[in-house]
C-alpha cells in the first residue's frame, strides 16, 4: 500500500512539471498533503499513539487544507492565473523530473544503509531536487513559494526515511515555524503584488551595487 | 528556567503588540532588558548546566549571550531615538518593539540550544522576525530586501535541515536518536564519514545566509542596506553570531572524526572567497551601509579562516567574532546619526561630517580604526593571531593572498570614511540644520573602548570562557 502512495507522489512531481496554471499548483500541493497522510497512515504505526495522531493531523490539516487554502487566498488577491512564458519549455522540465527520479533511485540503491527506508528516500530526494529546479525555472515569487513547499514536503518524506522520530515538542515547534514562514511569505507576496502591481521576479532588482 | 524566560518574553511581546500603549511599551521593554541581563548572569553562574531539557548554558553560549545583552541595551536606546525622529504610528512602534523582543528571544534560544533541532527552530524563528523588521520602513527597496532575505534564508535553512537529517541518519545507526549535541559528540568517532561530509556541507551552505558568509551572503547585504540602523546593527552582529553558532555546533561534531581536515579545507575555501568577494565589492562601493555590510562579509571570512586553520586559529575566531560584534554595531549606530544630517546613505550625498558634529566624527574615526584592525583596536589582536596561526601551520599562500586583499579593503574603506569625515563641499549639499547631541555617541565610545580594553588587557573570566568554548576542539 505504501508503495502505491509513493508512486502517486512521484506522479504529482511530473504533474508539477506539466502544469502552467497557478491554481493547479495549489491543487497539487493539497494532493501531495493527502498522499503524505496516506503514507504516514499505512507505514508509521509502530510509534506512540500520541505522536502518530499528531503527524496525521499535521499532514491532513496543515499540508492539505490550511496551506493550500491560504495560498488560494493569496492567488485570488493577486489575480494570478497562468504562468507567463516559463523560461524553460515543459518538455525539458519533464526530462528533468525523470532524471532527478532516476538519480535518486541510483543514489538510494548505492547507499544501501540499513538505517534508511530506501523507498521513501528515493522520492524524498527527487522531491527536494525538483523543488530547487522549480524555483529556478519560474519567474514569479508565488511559484517560488510553491517550490519551497515542494522542498518542505520532500524534507518531510526524508524525515520518514530517516526513521528517527523527534520528540513531540520539537516536532510541534518545527511545524509551527514552517507554517508561520509560509504565512509570512504569503503576506509578503500580497505586499509585493500591491506595491509593484505584479509578482514577477524582474520587479525585484533595485538593490545592487 | 530558560523556558520560563522564553514564555515571559513571548508574553511581553504579545502584550506590547496588542495593547499599543506608549508608556506600557517602555516599561515592558525595560523589564525585558532586565530579564535579558538577568538570564545571562544566571547562565554564567550556572555554567555548563542543562536547563529546561533542551538548553544548556555552555561557555560559547554564555559569551555570545553577554554580547547580545550589551548590544540589546544600546540597540533599544538607538531604536528609541530612531522611532522618535520618524513619524510612525502607535501600531507600527508597537510592532517594532514586539518583533525586536521576539528576535532577541529567538537569538538567546539559539545560543543556549543543546539540541540541534531546537537550534534549527530558533534560527528559523529569527529569520521570520528579522524580515518583518527589515520591511519596517515600508519602501519598495525594503520590501525587496525583506522578501529576498526571508525566501533565501528559508530555503537555506531548509537545506540545513536536510543536513541535520543526514546527521541523524548516521547517528541513529549508532543508537542515538535525540539529536542532543552531547550525545552526538560522544558517538562522533563512529559516524560514517560520507554522511558527515554531506551534513556539514549542507549546514554550512544553509546557515551561510544567516552568518553572512559566502555563498549565500548576498541576502544579508541587501538586508543591511534598507533595514533601520539599529536593526542593521543586529543583523550584522548578533544574528551573524547565530549563524556562526549553527555551523560551529556541527563543526564540533565533525572535529571528533577524521573528516575534520576536509571540513577545515571547506571552511578555508569559504573564508578566502568571502574576503575576496568583499574586497572586490568594496572597490566600487557607493553606499555607506553596504560598505559596512561588505566589511562584515570580510570579517566573517576571517572567522571562517580561523576555524579552518585550527590551533590558535580557534581562539582567534571566537575573539574576532566578539570584537567584530561590538565594533560593527557601534558603526551602524553612528551611521544612523549621520543619516539625520544628510538624509542619505549614498557616498556622493554625504561628506564633511566632522565639521557638523565633531563628537560623532570622533566616534566614527575610532570605529574606523577599530574595524580595520589598526592598533590599539582589539581586532588587531584577533587578526594577528589568525595570521600567526596561518604561518605556524604553513598556510603561507593563503596568508599572503588574504593580506593583499585586506590592503585593498583598507584602501577603499579609508577612502570612503575619510570622504565622509573631512571632504570639503565643492558644491552645496542639503544638510539638515540639527543641533548635534554629543550624548548620543556615548554608547559607541563605550563599545569601541570595550574592544580596545578587551584586546589589550582581557579579564581572566573572558579568556577562560573562550578557552572553555574551544576546549572541545583541541
Amino acid at each position: 500500500m505504501t508503495y502505491l502512495f509513493i508512486i502517486l507522489y512521484a506522479v504529482t512531481l511530473i504533474y508539477f512539471a506539466l502544469s502552467e496554471r497557478v491554481k493547479k499548483f495549489i491543487w497539487l500541493l493539497a494532493i501531495q498533503g493527502s498522499i503524505l497522510f496516506g503514507i504516514v497512515f499505512f507505514s508509521l504505526n509502530k510509534i506512540e499513539v500520541f505522536d502518530f495522531v499528531f503527524i496525521l493531523i499535521e499532514t491532513i490539516l496543515v499540508k492539505s487544507i490550511i496551506v493550500p487554502w491560504f495560498l488560494n487566498k493569496v492567488r485570488r488577491h493577486n489575480h494570478l492565473k497562468r504562468e507567463h512564458e516559463p523560461s524553460i519549455p515543459v518538455f525539458y522540465s519533464i526530462i528533468v523530473v525523470v532524471i532527478s527520479l532516476l538519480l535518486s533511485f541510483i543514489l538510494s540503491s548505492q547507499l544501501n544503509d540499513n538505517q534508511i527506508h530506501t523507498k521513501y528516500f528515493t522520492v524524498a530526494f527527487a522531491s527536494i531536487l525538483f523543488g530547487v529546479y522549480f524555483i529556478i525555472i519560474h519567474k514569479n515569487i508565488f511559484s517560488h513559494v510553491v517550490g519551497y513547499l515542494i522542498i518542505e514536503n520532500g524534507i518531510f518524506l526524508l524525515s520518514l526515511a530517516v526513521g528517527s522520530v523527534m520528540p513531540m515538542m520539537v516536532n510541534l515547534a518545527i511545524l509551527l515555524d514552517v507554517l508561520m514562514g509560509v504565512l509570512v511569505l504569503g503576506i509578503f507576496i500580497n505586499q509585493v503584488g500591491d506595491t509593484f502591481k505584479s509578482v514577477e521576479i524582474d520587479q525585484l532588482s533595485n538593490l545592487k551595487d | 528556567m530558560f523556558i520560563l524566560f522564553v514564555i515571559i518574553s513571548i508574553t511581553i511581546s504579545l502584550s506590547i503588540f496588542f495593547v499599543r500603549n506608549n508608556i506600557l511599551t517602555k516599561i515592558l521593554s525595560a523589564v525585558f532588558l532586565l530579564m535579558l541581563t538577568g538570564i545571562s548572569g544566571y547562565a554564567f553562574i550556572h555554567i555548563n548546566e542543562i536547563s529546561s531539557h533542551y538548553y544548556k548554558f555552555d561557555d560559547l553560549g554564555v559569551l555570545l549571550a553577554f554580547v547580545l545583552s550589551i548590544l540589546s541595551l544600546a540597540t533599544f536606546y538607538h531604536s528609541y531615538l530612531y522611532l522618535k525622529r520618524h513619524n510612525f504610528t502607535n501600531k507600527q512602534e508597537a510592532g517594532y518593539y514586539a518583533s525586536i523582543i521576539m528576535l532577541i528571544t529567538a537569538m538567546m534560544s539559539a545560543y543556549f540550544a543543546e539540541n540541534i533541532a531546537v537550534l534549527w527552530i530558533s534560527i528559523e524563528t529569527t529569520t521570520l522576525f528579522v524580515s518583518i523588521l527589515i520591511f519596517f520602513e515600508r519602501t519598495k527597496e525594503a520590501l525587496e530586501a525583506a522578501w529576498k532575505y526571508l525566501f533565501v534564508s528559508s530555503v537555506g535553512v531548509a537545506l540545513a535541515f536536510i543536513g541535520i537529517l543526514f546527521l541523524s541518519i548516521t547517528a541513529s545507526s549508532n543508537g542515538i536518536t535525540d539529536l542532543s549535541l552531547l550525545h552526538l559528540i560522544e558517538i562522533a568517532s563512529s559516524m560514517s564519514s560520507i554522511w558527515l561530509k554531506m551534513a556539514f556541507l549542507l549546514v554550512l551552505t544553509g546557515y551561510s545566509a544567516k552568518m553572512g558568509l559566502f555563498p549565500l551572503h548576498t541576502v544579508a547585504i541587501d538586508a543591511h542596506t534598507v533595514a533601520p540602523p539599529p536593526i542593521s546593527a543586529f543583523i550584522s552582529t548578533t544574528l551573524m553570531n547565530v549563524g556562526f553558532l549553527g555551523i560551529y555546533r556541527v563543526f564540533t561534531i565533525v572535529a571528533q572524526t577524521e573528516v575534520l581536515h576536509w571540513a577545515q579545507n571547506v571552511l578555508l575555501i569559504a573564508g578566502v572567497l568571502s574576503v575576496f568577494m568583499s574586497a572586490i565589492q568594496l572597490l566600487k562601493i557607493k553606499h555607506y551601509k553596504r560598505m559596512f555590510a561588505f566589511s562584515s562579509l570580510e570579517h566573517m571570512g576571517i572567522v571562517a579562516l580561523g576555524l579552518g586553520i585550527g590551533g590558535i586559529g580557534y581562539y582567534a575566531a571566537i575573539l574576532h567574532l566578539v570584537f567584530h560584534s561590538f565594533v560593527k554595531a557601534g558603526l551602524f549606530y553612528q551611521i544612523g546619526q549621520v543619516h539625520r544630517y544628510f538624509k542619505s546613505y549614498w557616498i556622493k550625498d554625504a561628506y564633511g561630517y566632522f565639521k557638523i558634529n565633531p563628537v560623532g566624527g570622533l566616534a566614527l574615526i575610532l570605529g574606523f580604526i577599530s574595524i580595520l584592525a589598526i592598533p590599539p583596536s582589539g581586532m588587531f589582536v584577533s587578526e594577528f593571531l589568525t595570521f600567526k596561526a596561518m604561518f605556524l601551520t604553513k598556510h603561507y599562500y593563503i596568508a599572503i593572498f588574504i593580506l593583499i586583499l585586506l590592503t585593498l579593503i583598507i584602501y577603499s574603506f579609508s577612502k570612503n570614511i575619510l570622504h565622509l569625515l573631512f571632504n570639503e563641499a565643492d558644491e552645496e549639499i542639503e544638510i539638515n540644520e540639527i543641533k548635534p547631541n554629543p550624548y548620543e555617541s556615548i554608547s559607541q565610545f563605550v563599545l569601541f573602548g570595550l574592544v580596545i580594553y578587551l584586546g589589550i588587557n582581557p579579564p581572566v573570566f573572558f579568556t577562560d570562557l573562550i578557552d572553555a568554548a574551544i576546549a572541545i576542539l583541541n
